[in-house]
């Protein structure tokens, strides 16, 4: 089935929490389709985690509504709800062994003993976990990603129609995180269960999910699959929060031209032609680091600065370079090994379909 | 090879050995020495006040053959009913200060702590003129209701309300404590998955403060079950306690080696019942420090 098509299992309209006079979530609107894997992300005190946290019913909205298949759940306490949240703390029971952690959750529903047993084993072979060497074992003595699993087994044993996350991996080193990261992607595949993801890490959000929304001030900025927001990124802010990628100040000038206000120096550059770019309108102009590249003398590109080499970074097969245009103001190059320079002097170059405006 | 066992002494764990020796010293001659005085003076023969005599059970033969067992009975079940209550009363009040009071659990703990300021004895005198024929109560309902009671003092649930009073803060703050140190994300994420507040506090809040359960249960135990005053000053004459025996034994009676023998088969009892309790309920377990 194509996730793109299926029906809102939860929408959520005009969601508003202030907290006295602060606004932590203004009017916020979306919808979560059915298996989709969805994530919010937003940057620290962007409301992602009250919003979520309204979302499993742990805070009460201010207004607005959220129906789950259609019923209004605001007034629902957590444990009414058919829904169920893996804690940035993952918040496992110290005092159970992880057999008894996962089996939690059905324990409370009253499930019979042994069904109990066979369900928690199922759930633990699902998450890699050996259940004969896990099931007895005590939480306190698992490691960082045994104790991710146990806790996403736990959710998993209350069975939720959808199933929230509040940064789980955060604490986890990279190389890990990046295993799990596609761990919990496949589990969503094989349950088909509804995920919603909170993180702060845009590159985590594109990793996994079928659909973003990003936040900012307690607003959704943007919402899309990744591979959209990842071409035409809304505005600066979205673009900026996809990681290394060069902003530059521009000032239009004329149709296809601009100022680059690059730390006090004004430096004349072509931009694509906007017929609703008014001159003298700032903008921001994004250049993806991989769009720029080095000119061999006599090549010639769309715009081309001459630039200092200041860095040099080894990515595996690319190489990343910090090169200073003026002082004050670098740029991120990034190229694939065989193009490596040893130059310290070079000129940059990048065509003009390869940068955008966007708002700042 | 191994270096001699003195080198730890005199090497770099010297200003450690010396830090320690204060302490030691302490323990030694004001825990160690008494104790061991204690136990050795249970043996010396009846009524005498020399230590350097031939070693006899004679007291101990006294103790078991007349009614001393029943003031340890009282005391072991006046320390039971202590406990028992203060965990009742303590638990939803450590609780509100721990979890839900802000600034109000300050409040509530300042006043408690007060409360220690003015001496133990004071303060049962202070009942006693609560409870006397025609004190604070009597004479109120007498003026103002017209009703006559007689003295509400020299009774058991008295002397319990008395040591009640007494040992709540002994109780209350390991509560506190063990409460607090539940973790908020626990018990929101057993709410998360169905659980309702009896089964959170079935499954999660009692056994994770159970440390602070045990520590206060014992504490006060402890402390309740070589109490004195409170029997005494509350209770009149009512029941005799196992530490009002021993008082009158080195008093009144004169016969330090029975209260020397008594102490000693008081300690052992109470240490009997420390150690088992401290052994079914494994502290560092409870703690999830260590594997079952």
């Amino acid at each position: 089935m194509d996730i793109s098509t299926a029906l809102p299992i939860l929408e959520v309209k005009g969601i508003t929490k202030r907290f006295g006079k602060f606004v932590a979530v203004d009017n916020v609107d979306f919808f979560i389709r059915d298996g989709e894997f969805f994530t919010l992300v937003g940057p620290s005190g962007s409301g992602k985690t009250t919003l979520l946290r309204m979302l499993v019913g742990m805070e009460k909205p201010s207004s607005g509504e959220l129906k789950l298949r259609g019923n209004r759940i605001n007034e629902l306490a957590p444990n009414k709800r058919p829904t169920c949240m893996v804690f940035q703390s993952l918040a496992l029971f110290p005092h159970m062994t992880v057999g008894k952690n996962v089996e939690f959750p059905m324990n409370i529903r009253g499930v019979k003993d042994s069904d109990r047993r066979t369900r928690a084993m199922e759930l633990l072979t699902l998450l890699h976990l050996n259940p004969y060497r896990y099931y007895d074992k005590n939480v306190t003595q698992c490691s960082g990603g045994e104790r991710q699993r146990v806790a996403l087994a736990r959710a998993l044993a209350y069975d939720p129609d959808i199933l929230f996350f509040d940064e789980p991996l955060s604490a986890i080193d990279a190389q890990l995180r990046k295993v799990l990261q596609k761990e919990l992607k496949d589990i969503q595949r094989q349950t088909r269960k509804t995920f919603c993801y909170v993180t702060h890490s845009l590159e985590e959000a594109m990793v996994m999910s079928d659909r973003v929304a990003i936040l900012r001030a307690g607003a959704i900025e943007q919402i899309g699959t990744p591979d959209k927001i990842y071409a035409s990124p809304k505005n600066a802010f979205v673009a900026e929060f996809m990681g290394e990628v060069n902003l530059l100040s521009i000032v239009a000038t004329e149709p296809g031209k601009a100022t680059w206000e690059a730390n006090l120096n004004r430096l004349p550059i072509h931009i694509p032609v906007d017929p609703t770019l008014e001159s003298g309108a700032a903008r921001k102009l994004l250049i993806r680091p991989e769009s720029l590249r080095f000119l061999a003398s006599g090549e010639v590109a769309g715009n081309s600065i001459p630039v200092r080499i200041i860095n040099e970074f080894l990515l595996g097969s690319r190489i990343q370079y910090h090169v200073e245009v003026v002082p004050g103001c670098n740029l991120t190059v990034e190229r694939l090994r065989e193009e490596r320079t040893t130059a310290t002097e070079a000129t940059l170059g990048w065509e003009i379909t390869d940068s955008q405006i966007l708002e700042s | 090879m191994n270096p001699p066992f003195w080198k730890k002494f005199f090497g770099p764990g010297l200003i450690g050995s010396l830090s320690a020796t204060p302490f030691l010293l302490l323990m030694l001659f004001g825990f160690v020495a008494p104790l061991l005085c204690v136990v050795w003076f249970g043996l010396m023969p009846p009524k005498t006040f020399e230590l350097l005599q031939a070693p006899t059970l004679e007291n101990y033969r006294t103790i078991f053959e007349q009614t001393y067992f029943k003031s340890i009975l009282w005391s072991l079940a006046l320390a039971v009913a202590t406990v028992i209550i203060l965990l009742i009363i303590c638990y939803p009040l450590a609780f509100a200060i721990a979890k839900i009071f802000r600034g109000g659990g300050y409040f509530i703990t300042y006043a408690i702590v007060t409360s220690l300021f003015v001496s133990e004895n004071i303060r049962l005198f202070g009942w006693v003129i609560g409870f006397m024929k025609n004190g604070v109560v009597g004479g109120t309902l007498a003026k103002y209701f017209d009703i006559q009671i007689d003295s509400l003092l020299y009774n058991i649930p008295v002397i319990i309300l008395g040591m009640v009073y007494v040992y709540l803060p002994f109780m209350l703050f390991p509560l506190v404590l063990g409460i607090k140190m539940i973790p908020d994300p626990v018990r929101e994420a057993a709410f998360d998955m169905g659980a309702n507040r009896w089964q959170v506090f079935r499954k999660i809040d009692l056994p994770l403060s159970m440390p602070g359960v045990m520590i206060g249960s014992l504490l006060v135990f402890v402390l309740s079950i070589g109490a004195i005053s409170e029997a005494k000053i509350l209770g009149g004459q009512k029941v005799v306690t196992i530490a009002s025996d021993i008082e009158t034994e080195f008093t009144y009676a004169q016969n330090w080696p029975l209260g020397s023998a008594l102490s000693t088969v008081f300690i052992a009892l109470t240490m009997v019942v420390v150690f088992l309790t401290l052994s079914r309920f494994d502290l560092e377990k409870l703690l999830g420090k260590k594997s079952s």
